[in-house]
């Protein structure tokens, strides 16, 4: 009897193991193949460089350098410690503490873990020499981007950091992981496609001590694409050394194509902080009061003042309202309505020419009146405001060109001749960016057509600017781009001209000023010009936030424009 | 009868065979040459084995009776010889060294007490008719082959080997089962030993205490205690049903299995023949025992019977352990897998056992 039992149970027992072989092998079989395959193999990444940037005659903006990082396979604490302290001697590191960021940085005895990082390649080579006496040394090169003109440009070129939850959710489909580097703002944002670069790597099969046994595959990782940009490193250089630090923005573009040859934004920040990481820098770079990382140039709008007279002017020629024969009084104010519109001086009686000169204000609060506001409004779209200039930076602006209807719709007003007045000397609800206050210039130096403005040259080494979209021929009469002109030149050339400090240069250029008023603070200053007069090379466009006037753009043009000279630009 | 013989040997030389390839596979990737014979020194181990195996077949298993207090006396001094002259490995003091090869007293121990308590179960009634074993009281019947047993275990957990000591227990257990005491102080001593088992958890070492923690929870420390439990599970279950093939084992060859040629050579053979060999191996191992337990049925002699049982159920419990151990299914107790595993004791004391149970086989037929 009891032996039945027995026999039963050791029937039991090896039944008990045969189910137990079938569930690990056969039931529960494919979570255990992974599982064995994660052990032993390991990736190995390598990194590519990220492309680097260049300026339009191929000089380095931005590019990479190499540090190394230093990891050690985690088996065997004897081995360890050994491996630790022969690195400790050659990076004149604290045992104790190179020691404890082993501990810190420990994820399993698989895992290579990461004592140093940023090593210089000497000290690199000196390490990989170790590797004959010590075989759980790793070295990995690691490429980081590297800022040789530190601030310069930075608005254009942005800056790298670990991919936020946003940009995330929008590039999730093209590859892009968490704790991917990737570009912020300018260049390094919008072209971040063709930049980065492709993660190689080696996937390894290794034993349990995390030693390579075989090679199982090779990815050799691919830099990304070097750009180059339209930007002159050495007039971007001279517009920023002349901004000096005061709030604003600095364009100059060529005007029948519509590339940017600088963009200067200011205040500037220092790219770097974000690659060393040093947090206190960061914080305080975004805290910032000042918005340093804003870029003024084509993401900024602001009132446009004085310069917006140009589009009136327009207006007014091409519909007919006005001639050259047209004269206005200006006695030094007016009255529409029932409010009073100033003017900054008296003028007494002039034509377009001579109200573009010295930009009387009376002058076009009459011409504004006699146009309209629907037509300065449609004049203003076809100049481009009101939208995006289609630049190829992110995060541009819009700007705001207001209009009857608009008030209407929005802010169940009616439209009156005081706003109307308003708009024709650019105050009021009107916001643009100094990008398209520089396209407006652009119209007019190259006789009637909308470029728009880019800043990359080619990708790869290959041009791209045949792919661009083609600039929109305005169909403005002769006649009206000759008068404009003739003002703009006169805004330098006579002597009671308001650029007339750019009047000694040894380049005849013609430009607007205009100085807007805000609501708190100094005025902004614009200067928008372009030189040389008979054949213009280059459409140049100063603002100043709270600058006080445009007199001080003015003299910014005038410091820029002669460094050019001294240097040979021109 | 001469069939049964001639099975258990074909199928102890089959087991030996894949346990030679296993130990073979195992060692494949290790780099220095001690390593790679050590497949050539378990051939070495199975010959003698073998010998020994036909030794002990002509050997007439009576005459164990007239030993038996002499064999038991021999171990009990093996036993306190480990404690003064033993060799430490692997954190524990197991082995003898005896000339040129190391001796682990504990194998022999196991082997011994069957034949100890096969005698004093058998005694009572070849000597006294009157008296059968289920009349006996507690003290004859429970108390003094307990005694008996607790001296040798007591030297064993102090080496410290939980496994052969636990396994001493079951065997224990069972030939008190078989050799007919009451089921009464059965359950009486189960009852004992789980009251004492709260005590007994104090003088464990501490990695034994890990050990076990970590048989009910392998995932507290994967990559401390747990480390062996974890690599064995995915080595046998990425084995599969047709297994990776053989020396194309990952986890074995690129060593991420301790031990993996002697506790844990079930893994390294599971991972490399999936689960059609791990079945197959399993009904051999199944054979051997029914075999045993065959011959333990056919025989009247009290003696020879109990010792055939106590065989068999010796060799079952340790597969069992072993294996289960090797699942996951058992905590982690140096037990090696009789007739696979490497390692020269094993090998000896398990052919011993089989030589014991052919000639109980062989015997019987003369009375």
């Amino acid at each position: 009897m009891r032996i039945n039992i027995i026999n039963r149970i050791v029937i039991f027992l090896f039944l008990f193991l045969g189910l137990g072989i079938l569930n690990t092998e056969v039931i529960q079989s494919k979570r255990f193949r992974e599982l064995s395959n994660k052990n032993c193999i390991r990736l190995l990444p390598q990194k590519g460089s990220r492309g680097r940037i260049l300026d339009r005659n191929g000089a380095i903006i931005v590019d990479n350098y190499l540090t190394f990082d230093v990891m050690v396979s985690s088996y065997g604490e004897s081995e360890v410690n050994k491996t630790l302290s022969s690195v400790a001697k050659i990076l004149d590191a604290d045992f104790g503490g190179l020691k404890d960021k082993f501990r810190n940085s420990y994820i399993a005895p698989f895992m290579p873990t990461t004592i140093a990082k940023n090593i210089d390649i000497k000290k690199a080579i000196a390490l990989e020499e170790l590797k004959q006496d010590l075989d759980n040394i790793i070295i990995q090169p690691y490429p980081l981007r590297r800022y040789p003109y530190r601030k310069l440009a930075c608005h254009a070129i942005g800056y790298l950091n670990e991919i936020d939850r946003w940009r995330l959710t929008k590039l999730a489909s093209y590859g892009y992981k968490t704790k991917d580097i990737v570009g912020f703002g300018g260049i390094e944002e919008k072209y971040d496609y063709y930049l980065h670069q492709e993660e190689g790597g080696l996937s390894v099969e290794v034993d349990h001590r995390g030693r390579l046994v075989s090679v199982l595959g090779f990815k050799p990782p691919s830099n990304g694409k070097d750009i180059q940009l339209t930007l002159d490193l050495e007039i971007q250089k001279i517009a920023e050394e002349s901004l000096n630090g005061r709030n604003g923005s600095v364009i100059i573009m060529e005007p029948y194509s519509g590339e940017i040859i600088t963009l200067a934004s200011s205040p500037s920040f220092d790219p770097s902080v974000f690659v060393k990481k040093s947090d206190s820098a960061v914080v305080s770079l975004l805290d910032d009061s000042s918005a340093s990382l804003v870029n003024r140039a084509s993401s900024g709008v602001y009132p446009a003042g004085s310069v917006f007279k140009l589009v009136v002017a327009t207006a007014a020629l091409e519909t007919g309202k006005i001639n050259l024969s047209t004269t206005f009084y200006c006695p030094g104010s007016t009255y529409i309505g029932k409010q009073e519109f100033s003017c900054w001086d008296t003028h007494n009686l002039q034509n377009l020419i001579g109200a573009i000169t010295h930009s009387c204000n009376i002058f076009f609060y009459r011409t504004g009146l006699l146009v309209g506001a629907q037509n300065i409004y449609d004049y203003a779209l076809k100049f481009g405001f009101s939208h995006p200039t289609a630049i190829d930076l992110p995060y541009e602006a819009s700007g705001f060109v207001p209009s009857p209807l608009w008030k209407k719709v929005y802010r169940l007003k009616n439209w009156f001749d005081g706003d109307t007045a308003n708009l024709a000397i650019g105050q009021g609800e009107l916001l643009v960016s100094p990008l398209q206050i520089t396209r407006m210039m652009a119209v007019f130096a190259n006789r009637g057509t909308l470029v728009k403005p880019y800043i990359v040259k080619a990708i790869g080494g290959r041009d791209i600017t045949s792919l661009r979209r083609k600039a929109i021929t305005l169909s403005l009469k002769e006649s009206t781009i000759n008068y404009i002109r003739q003002g703009l030149r006169s805004v330098v050339s006579d002597a009671y001209g308001t650029a007339k400090v750019l009047s000694d240069l040894p380049v005849s250029v013609a430009g607007k000023t205009g100085t807007a008023q805000v609501g708190r603070g100094q005025p902004h200053g614009w200067f928008v010009g372009f030189f040389p007069f008979q054949e213009p090379k280059f459409v140049i466009c100063i603002f100043l936030e709270h600058g006080g006037s445009g007199h001080a753009s003015s003299i910014v043009a005038k410091q820029i424009i002669e460094r050019m000279i001294q240097e040979k630009l021109i | 009868m001469r069939n049964i013989n001639l099975s258990i040997l074909i199928i102890a030389l089959l087991i030996v065979c894949i346990g030679i390839l296993s130990i073979y596979s195992s060692n494949y990737q290790k780099e220095g040459g001690l390593w790679q014979l050590l497949y050539k020194r378990q051939i070495l181990w199975v010959i003698l084995g073998l010998t020994l195996f036909i030794f002990i077949s002509n050997f007439n298993y009576r005459r164990l009776w007239d030993m038996t207090y002499f064999l038991y006396a021999f171990v009990l001094f093996l036993l306190c010889l480990v404690f003064i002259l033993g060799i430490v490995r692997l954190g524990a003091q197991r082995w003898l060294r005896v000339v040129w090869f190391n001796v682990q007293p504990s194998e022999i121990a196991k082997l011994v007490i069957v034949i100890f308590l096969a005698k004093y179960f058998s005694t009572k009634s070849v000597n006294d008719v009157s008296l059968p074993i289920s009349k006996l009281g507690v003290f004859r019947a429970l108390i003094l082959p307990f005694l008996f047993v607790a001296i040798p275990v007591g030297l064993i957990i102090e080496q410290p080997d939980l496994g052969s000591s636990a396994m001493i227990l079951l065997i224990f257990i069972t030939m008190l089962y078989l050799g007919g005491v009451r089921l009464k102080y059965i359950f009486v001593f189960l009852l004992m030993i789980i009251l004492c088992l709260p005590i007994l958890w104090h003088f464990l070492r501490d990695y034994q205490k890990d050990r076990l923690l970590v048989f009910l929870n392998p995932n507290i420390d994967p990559l401390g205690a747990g480390y062996t439990v974890i690599q064995s599970k995915i080595a046998i279950g990425s084995g599969g049903f047709f297994g990776k093939g053989w020396l194309k084992g990952s986890q074995s060859q690129l060593h991420f299995l301790p031990e993996s040629h002697t506790d844990f050579i079930f893994a390294t053979f599971a991972e490399e023949w999936g689960f059609l060999g791990s079945s197959v191996l399993l009904l051999l191992y199944y054979l051997l025992v029914k075999q045993g337990i065959t011959i333990a049925c056919k025989t009247s002699d009290n003696f020879g019977r109990l010792l055939a049982f106590g065989i068999s159920f010796m060799l079952g419990i340790q597969v069992f352990i072993n294996i289960a151990m090797n699942l996951g299914l058992a905590p982690v107790v140096g037990l090696p897998l009789p007739l696979m595993s490497y390692g020269g004791s094993s090998i000896f004391v398990t052919f011993l056992s089989l030589g014991v149970l052919v000639n109980i086989n062989k015997t019987r037929a003369i009375f």
